[in-house]
């Protein structure tokens, strides 16, 4: 518990040392303005757009995951580069354990910025509960994300496409909404499907546990099989 | 302490092997290397040892018990100082030594300000490592991998960039480490750090063990027992040490003309080590 406290302190140290690193902690600020802000202007402007309303809430909230992906990638990133891991790989510590308590914090923060945008945004109304579970869930997108990018990136240039690409991945599935329903379980396959599906059945007050419960199954699944690979890699 | 037989790597995905067949052994409290050129090996069998490359073939006990049969009390056990500088060039080097210090025991640690001032970095103890040269950046290597107090130490090439004022104070801290009883494996392709700090030593080349014994041992079996006299009229010539004193043909060559140097003709390590692998160090 120290340890992972110790780590995670200078994880954030490094992060708030590191101005293009930094900045990505204003992403929540500007979801927040866009989704209180924005949205709220263009309905007033566009009144037509108001059947894409919910659409735009689900994809804006899922956005909160991606920040913590992405610094965090960078920063698994850098070590590898500059050698840092080969160091926790002497210390007496579990590598797999080590790696997903690391991913504790920022997960947490996540899970709780994701809660904070879904009870402020203007639109729906959603019981605290339910609120909290989904963005648990959410957040459980933090450590696949991370550790797909550090799994594939020999270096930071690496890093920033497999950003992309998995930022593409992420996003994606949203396209199900658009295409006829029997094939947007194409997209089943990739988690934030699932996390898309849950999100627009949460904001219309349906019941979304099947969706989560699938959502889990599948990002446990990735973070299993990532978590091991990485631990093979990344401390060598 | 460490035993090692008949152990063979091969990188995944490389055609021949790194290791061929290296076998030694290493006693408690002894300072042992591994002297060989760029490429030969040194550092693949340290992290074999270091348990950060897995996948090797032979066997290896440490204390008896077989190097994959230890757990996380291994890791708290060793120590080891990296070739290359590593550390977090955002954090100062006083935050990156707590970070690491916080997987030790607390009991086992050593004092963070003692430590720098062991290596003369107490006056940077709070300045980011990114504004470290690389040799204050090694000395912090050097650091790290004794700040738990270690029973068996690595250092893979523990002098390399240092200045030699600091690569004499690494040598005496390496030498103190002994004295205390520490069981050392040191790497380097400097003849003159393994004849000093090594109570044995392995010429590695090519990922093959030729030969292990003790620095002196080696330079007596291929030195040549002989003196070299000059005399300042360039004149030279040899004589045996045997029975120098009652040699009258020394006596005579002395007396021949106004004496420059007298020099000993003891083999370097170096030497030694061209003659048994027909490799020079500085591959
Ligand atoms: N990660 C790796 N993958 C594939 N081959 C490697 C890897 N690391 C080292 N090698 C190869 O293994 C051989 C031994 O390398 P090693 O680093 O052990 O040598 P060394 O004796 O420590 O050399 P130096 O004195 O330069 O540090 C070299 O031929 C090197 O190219
Ligand atoms: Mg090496």
């Amino acid at each position: 518990m120290k340890q992972l406290l110790t780590v995670s302190l200078s994880d954030f140290k490094m992060i708030f040392r590191d101005p293009s690193l930094r900045i990505f902690l204003f992403l929540p600020v500007m979801i927040f303005l866009v989704i209180n802000v924005a949205v709220p202007w263009l309905m007033r402007e566009f009144p037509v757009l108001e059947e894409y309303k919910i659409y735009l809430v689900v994809l804006v909230t899922i956005q909160m995951t991606q920040m913590f992906g992405f610094i965090y990638s960078i920063v698994l990133i850098e070590e590898k580069e500059q050698e840092v891991s080969k160091v926790y790989g002497v210390m007496p510590i579990s590598r797999i354990q080590f790696t997903l308590f690391r991913m504790l914090i920022p997960a947490i923060i996540t899970a709780l910025i994701t809660w904070l945008i879904l009870i402020v945004q203007p639109f729906y109304s959603i019981p605290l509960g339910s609120s909290l579970l989904f963005s648990m869930v959410a957040a459980l997108m933090v450590p696949p994300y991370v550790l797909a990018v550090a799994v594939m990136s020999k270096n930071k240039m690496e890093g920033m496409v497999w950003v992309k690409v998995i930022n593409l991945a992420v996003v994606l599935p949203a396209a199900a909404f658009f295409v006829p329903k029997g094939f947007s379980w194409l997209f089943g396959i990739l988690p934030t499907h699932w996390a898309f599906q849950g999100l627009y059945k949460l904001l219309l007050n349906e019941s979304f546990a099947f969706e989560m419960v699938v959502a889990t199954v599948l990002l446990g699944l990735f973070t299993t099989l990532l978590v091991r690979r990485f631990s093979k890699t990344h401390f060598a | 302490m460490i035993q090692v037989k008949n152990l063979s790597f091969t990188y995944p995905g490389a055609q021949a092997p790194t290791l061929k067949a290296l076998s030694f052994e290493i006693s408690e409290g002894e300072i042992f290397g591994f002297l060989g050129p760029s490429g030969a090996g040194k550092t693949t069998a340290q992290k074999i040892l270091y348990k950060i490359l897995h996948g090797f073939e032979g066997e290896i006990s440490i204390k008896g018990k077989a190097l994959t049969h230890w757990g996380k009390e291994y890791q708290e056990m060793i120590g080891v100082g990296f070739e290359l500088p590593n550390h977090y060039l955002k954090l100062t080097a006083k935050e990156n030594m707590a970070l690491f210090a916080a997987f030790y025991p607390k009991e086992k640690l050593l004092r963070l300000e003692d430590l720098f001032e062991m290596v003369g970095l107490e006056a940077h103890i709070n300045k980011k490592v990114e504004a470290f040269s690389k040799g204050m950046k090694m000395r912090l290597n050097f650091i790290r991998a004794i700040m738990h107090d270690p029973e068996i130490i690595f250092f893979d090439e523990p002098t390399a960039g240092l200045d030699p004022v600091n690569a004499r104070k690494i040598r005496d801290h390496i030498l103190a480490l002994r004295a205390k009883g520490k069981t050392i494996f040191i790497t380097t392709h400097n003849m003159t750090s393994a004849d000093e700090l090594c109570d044995r030593v392995a010429f590695i080349a090519d990922g093959e063990i030729l030969v292990t014994d003790s620095p002196a041992t080696l330079k007596h079996q291929h030195g040549r027992e002989a003196v070299k006299v000059e005399l300042k009229s360039g004149q030279t010539e040899e004589f045996p040490l045997k029975e120098l004193g009652q040699n009258v043909s020394f006596a005579d060559f002395l007396r021949q003309g106004e004496l420059l140097r007298i020099n000993t003709l003891e083999a370097t390590l170096e030497e030694v080590f061209i003659q048994l692998t027909g490799k020079s160090l500085k591959a």
